[in-house]
């Protein structure tokens, strides 16, 4: 178990999501930032898809109950062990009675805490993801707060030793404003003009963002077609509104919409995006969907590549 | 018949260009067609007004080897019976004691009681899932009760109201905000996060409305 000391205005269990249920309405949710999590479970020895604590808009505590394998990542904090300060995406050993506190978010809006073993949350749908706007998933259905008690997972049989690091040429590269994305179902509907805007010209996310989607900041985009029938859409889809001001869906997005989506952003750089706050500049570069594939098996074979490593050294 | 990309991960299968109902049908379809074939990799189907959006695991297919299986099996079910196979028919008992019910009845120029009983005359079918889990657009409602959405939208609509708006009705499957005209509630379980399927109805699907005095 560990024991939420102190909860900073956001915190939620999440996983990678729910990738079947998109047909009865329910949208694929799980981590803003999928791969932080999934390689702090690959550092920690844990399945990549253990669901782990998603962390923002402050600091607080934690308290461990048990000895424990923990690392944190995704926004950089500043974060310290029983006093001692404590690196990202490093195996970190906690003993039964310590407490992590993330004294504040440095830079990046998620933080990731994974835990050997995971959280221990019931699944719904093959997933421990909280999905707020409905009430159910992670714990309860709700934010984590403050006193409440999260139930671990089985510890894994060998976790690598304290101190092992992934390789930072193996992460995302948080500090670029680089996004790649591909052309989306709409993308004839708009003019040449409207797609010079998108990849020419710079955007913000602004504060107007959360885990439904992340409304940018800059040029509208222009020639928008107003609302089409609905149809699917998928995390990362940019959509553009009547008033030209793109939308980003993010983790949390109906499964269907109207409005047309020119473009959507490469999943491997769906996290450079999530951790993207408000005024940071971004710059969409257009690829074509075998260089987005090429990239998405690259960043799974990152993972691949960090638990390989992890479990060599242990 | 294209196919497009919608990201890595999914494929939109474009039917046609007009929102109609045989075209949704034709979505409903081929829907039916791609879940019979159980294609390796395909996680998710999303059928809609003008076509099939499929989710898969583009780790183990590409994109152009997934487009090309999922264009095969949608051109064979262009000779498909018109209904689709999976289709099913509901029926929920609707107590029809909605806030808006007498605002509805008298902006169409009818009694409440014309309005319950067009409302539970017709078999509606389930065009498609969305907007919240679990929420189906059921269409089509009689020309008569056709209204906009309310002005002023409320902030909570408990889970099992049924409303209407524009040409279609549907049954609040979760205590969110809406727009839609309450006329009435249900005790059916629309959606639980603990079934899987957890929605109740699906694209393709059948609804009719019994009236519980």
């Amino acid at each position: 178990m560990i024991a939420i000391t102190l909860a900073p205005p956001y915190l939620t269990v999440q996983d990678t999501g729910r990738p079947h249920s998109r047909s009865s309405g329910v949208p694929r949710g799980g981590a803003m930032d999928a791969f932080a999590l999934q390689a702090l479970n690959a550092i920690i020895g844990n399945p990549l898809d253990s669901a782990g604590l998603e962390w923002a808009l402050g600091g607080g505590g934690v308290r461990f109950q048990r000895d424990c394998f923990f690392a944190i990542g995704g926004a950089r904090a500043r974060a310290t062990l029983a006093g001692r300060t404590i690196a990202s995406f490093r195996t970190t050993r906690a003993r039964a009675g310590d407490e992590l506190t993330v004294e504040h978010i440095t830079s990046g809006r998620f933080l990731y805490i994974a835990l050997s073993g995971g959280i221990d949350v019931p699944q719904l749908l093959g997933s421990r993801s909280t999905y707020l706007p409905g009430h159910f998933g992670g714990f309860n259905g709700r934010l984590v707060a403050r006193n409440d008690s999260l139930p671990l997972g089985t510890y894994p049989d060998s976790p690598p030793p304290e101190g092992f690091a992934c390789s930072p040429e193996l992460l995302p590269r948080y500090e670029s404003a680089a996004v790649r994305i591909t052309r989306g179902p709409h993308a004839d509907l708009f003019s040449e003009q409207a797609w010079h805007t998108l990849t020419e010209t710079e955007f913000s996310v602004s504060t107007a963002s959360d885990r439904t989607g992340y409304k940018l900041k800059g040029e509208a985009v222009s020639g928008a077609a107003g609302t089409l029938p609905s149809d699917a859409s998928c995390q990362g889809a940019i959509q553009i509104p009547g008033d030209g001001t793109p939308i980003v869906l993010m983790a949390d997005a109906p499964t269907v919409g109207g409005y047309p989506k020119i473009a959507v952003v490469a999943e491997a750089d769906l996290p450079i995006l999530a951790q993207r706050s408000p005024g940071e500049p971004l710059r969409f570069q257009l690829v074509t969907i075998e260089q987005s594939q090429r990239a998405l098996k690259r960043r799974a074979s990152d993972l691949y590549t960090i638990g390989a490593t992890g479990a060599a050294s242990a | 018949l294209k196919a497009v990309a919608l990201g890595d991960s999914a494929i939109t299968i474009v039917l046609g260009t007009e929102r109609t109902a045989d075209l949704l049908n034709r979505a409903h379809v081929t829907a039916a067609a791609l879940i019979a074939e159980r294609l390796v990799g395909v996680q998710d189907i999303v059928p809609a007004y003008l076509g099939v959006s499929v989710f898969y695991d583009a780790l183990h297919t590409p994109y152009g080897e997934m487009a090309a299986k999922l264009l095969a099996v949608c051109e064979r079910a262009t000779t498909s019976p018109p209904v689709p196979e999976n289709a099913r028919e509901h029926e929920i008992r609707v107590i029809y004691d909605g806030a808006d019910l007498a605002q509805v009845a008298e902006s169409c120029g009818l009694s409440p009681e014309e309005v319950v009983a067009r409302h539970s005359a017709r078999r509606y079918s389930v065009d498609l899932l969305g907007f919240v889990p679990g929420w189906a657009y059921l269409s089509e409602l009689d020309a008569s009760l056709q209204l906009p959405r309310r002005s002023q939208p409320r902030p909570r609509v408990p889970a099992g109201s049924v409303a209407i708006a524009g040409a279609q009705t549907g049954v609040y499957p979760l205590d969110t905000p809406g727009g839609w005209h309450i006329i009435g509630h249900t005790e059916k379980v629309m959606f639980d996060a603990s079934h899987d399927p957890p929605a109740l109805l699906r694209a393709g699907d059948f609804v009719r409305f019994v009236h519980v005095p």
